[in-house]
């Protein structure tokens, strides 16, 4: 009887193992991320400069950035927005459209498709640093490849509709790989003899692409949509590297707005800057949550 | 007769797939070819030559010395290659033990309130890390943290994603394996340590690398967190060559090649495991 008394006792007894693994991370958690989500959004309610007492002024910033036509901040909020969206507007079709043919042709298995892959692949892993220092010598007005070898004189960084080209060219340079690389493991994963019993019932090329590829995909299409939305909303290193965000700020994107203000030289005025951090986290924060009902249903 | 027509039109296929990839493969290779050549050309023939050329005319390694020179005060690459190497190394190690500890906890052992920790936990990382960068500095600076590694190790380990991606694969070890440890008296933690390691191994592999690479490549917030330039990273360092070195073609071919070499070197020998931990990560296999 007391033995079984102490069993049931033990097995009722709290188990602090369990916790003790989910600890380090939950703490670095709490520290690292949600502290500073909530300080974030607190001193987006202030007039802060990153090291006097956050002094609480309401929606004063918001109402700065988003209606006060007058303010440098309204106009910087505004054009970096309209940049941002502006990229994420070309670059993402593309950064779904190539990959996808790419994967298609690779699916073919012609020869030498491991190294095609590997070629397409390996941009991914560089720093935008690194991409960009690659590629600013191709496109210099003077100095570069292109100009040179098209005995063309474009302004690449320096003109629109050019420099809006050169970052999306260099953008999907850079990560095409990593859509491709879904869309191939997908492809695999599609029937063969589907396809195969529709090309001898006289389906063509084509409408066994859009009728019967794109629809058993169709998982990873939303997917890698969804994860190249949030990316291309990070937009910084390329324009800041080869544009400057010229000509004209029209590609000065939000976060490089962001980032001056906080901790450009002269004042930091961090209040605004993380108001507007807050609005361009809110458009990520929507697109997210799209992803976390796919990842969920899938997980089902 | 039919046959022979299908084998062919597969064949056409399969040459015009060939065709389009030569294509694009070349466009992908260009611009590595014109650093690698540029890199070891001479600035002084770049500029007799009126800014450009195709090949070096004198091939010389003088770029490469002058750039790896440990006293090059201008930019101090080999001091920031040993920065990044230490830190964004330590982050991994860090990254597989916390996430695979917590992994572990959430897939496989029973406590109150498991599944909603992590639920909350998943729901509460939708807030992109943009929103914490300007907290976060304020943060390291009251932790007296900005300007050295910490700063640059320590705040990334908070991400859920590689939990996620873990415990998804934990779920295909049987639970009976797990039984059978623990029937012969082993406790959770040798579980972990001698079964749950090493089954995981792929996934932790993939993780590792994803951890790597990422803290790596990181540009942002190195660049806001640190400000002295000796304890920069590669990768926020190398904003600093355009005003170093500016219109000299040679040399900034030359930091791209130097920039891009380990991670060409790493993706050569880990090739198949990037390419297996992007499939586990959207979901497809595992």
């Amino acid at each position: 009887m007391a033995d079984i008394s102490a069993a049931i006792k033990r097995k009722k007894k709290f188990k602090i193992t369990p916790y003790l693994f989910i600890a380090p991370h939950i703490i670095l958690f709490i520290v690292f991320f949600l502290y500073p989500l909530g300080y974030g959004i607190f001193a987006s309610f202030t007039k802060w400069n990153l090291f006097n007492q956050p002094e609480f002024i309401g929606l004063e910033n918001y109402r700065l950035i988003l209606f006060e036509k007058d303010s440098t901040f309204y106009r910087q909020f505004w054009n970096g927005l309209k940049n941002t969206v502006t990229f994420v507007i070309i670059c993402v079709p593309f950064q779904i459209i190539i990959p996808l043919l790419i994967a298609q042709a690779l699916n073919l298995k012609p020869k030498g498709h491991r190294f095609f892959q590997s070629t397409i692949y390996m941009p991914t892993l560089v720093s935008i640093t690194a991409v960009t220092l690659t590629w600013m010598f191709i496109f210099n007005r003077t100095l570069g490849l292109f100009n040179n070898m098209l005995g063309t004189d474009i302004n690449w960084y320096g003109e629109q509709p050019y420099a809006w080209m050169t970052v999306v060219i260099v953008t999907i340079w850079w990560i095409a790989g990593q859509n491709m690389i879904i869309y191939v493991a997908a492809l695999e994963g599609i029937d063969k003899d589907i396809l195969e019993a529709a090309q001898i019932d006289g389906v063509n090329m084509f409408q066994r692409f859009f009728r019967i590829t794109l629809p058993s995909i169709r998982f990873q299409l939303v997917y890698t949509l969804v994860i190249s939305i949030i990316q291309q909303f990070n937009i910084y290193g390329q324009p800041l590297m080869l544009t400057g965000g010229g000509p004209n700020e029209t590609t000065f994107v939000l976060l490089m707005y962001i980032r001056n203000l906080a901790f450009g030289t002269g004042n930091s005025i961090a209040g605004v800057s993380t108001a507007m951090s807050m609005v361009l986290g809110l458009v990520i924060c929507i697109v997210s949550i799209f992803q976390l009902i796919l990842l969920r249903n899938r997980e089902a | 007769m039919h046959r022979s027509i299908s084998i062919r039109r597969i064949d056409a296929g399969k040459l015009m797939a060939f065709i389009f990839l030569t294509f694009l493969a070349i466009i992908w290779i260009i611009p590595f070819l014109w650093i690698f050549l540029s890199s070891f050309k001479v600035e002084m023939e770049i500029n007799q030559a009126g800014g450009f050329m195709y090949f070096p005319k004198t091939w010389t390694l003088e770029n490469y010395k002058e750039l790896l020179d440990p006293n090059n005060k201008q930019l101090p690459i080999y001091r920031w290659f040993i920065n990044s190497f230490f830190i964004s190394g330590i982050h991994t190690i860090l990254s597989v033990i916390i996430y695979s500890m917590s992994a572990y906890a959430y897939a496989k052992l029973q406590f109150k309130g498991r599944d909603t920790i992590f639920l909350v936990l998943m729901g509460l990382s939708v807030f992109p890390a943009i929103i914490n960068i300007i907290p976060l500095y304020k943060l390291c600076l009251v932790l007296g943290w900005l300007n050295g590694p910490l700063a640059l190790i320590v705040p990334g380990l908070a991400g859920m994603f590689n939990i996620f991606l873990i415990r998804q694969f934990l779920y295909g070890i049987p639970d009976s394996l797990l039984e059978v440890a623990r029937i012969d008296g082993a406790s959770e933690w040798t579980i972990y340590f001698k079964v749950i390691l090493p089954l995981a191994k792929p996934v932790l592999i993939a993780v590792a690398l994803f951890s790597f690479t990422g803290n790596w490549n990181d540009f942002l917030w190195p660049s806001i967190a640190i400000n002295n330039i000796d304890r920069l990273t590669l990768t926020a360092g190398l904003q600093l060559a355009k005003g170093a070195y500016g219109v000299k073609v040679a040399h900034m071919s030359t930091v791209a090649v130097i920039a891009i070499i380990p991670m060409a070197i790493l993706y050569l020998f880990t090739q198949k495991y990037f390419i297996h931990g992007i499939s586990l990560s959207s979901g497809i296999k595992g």
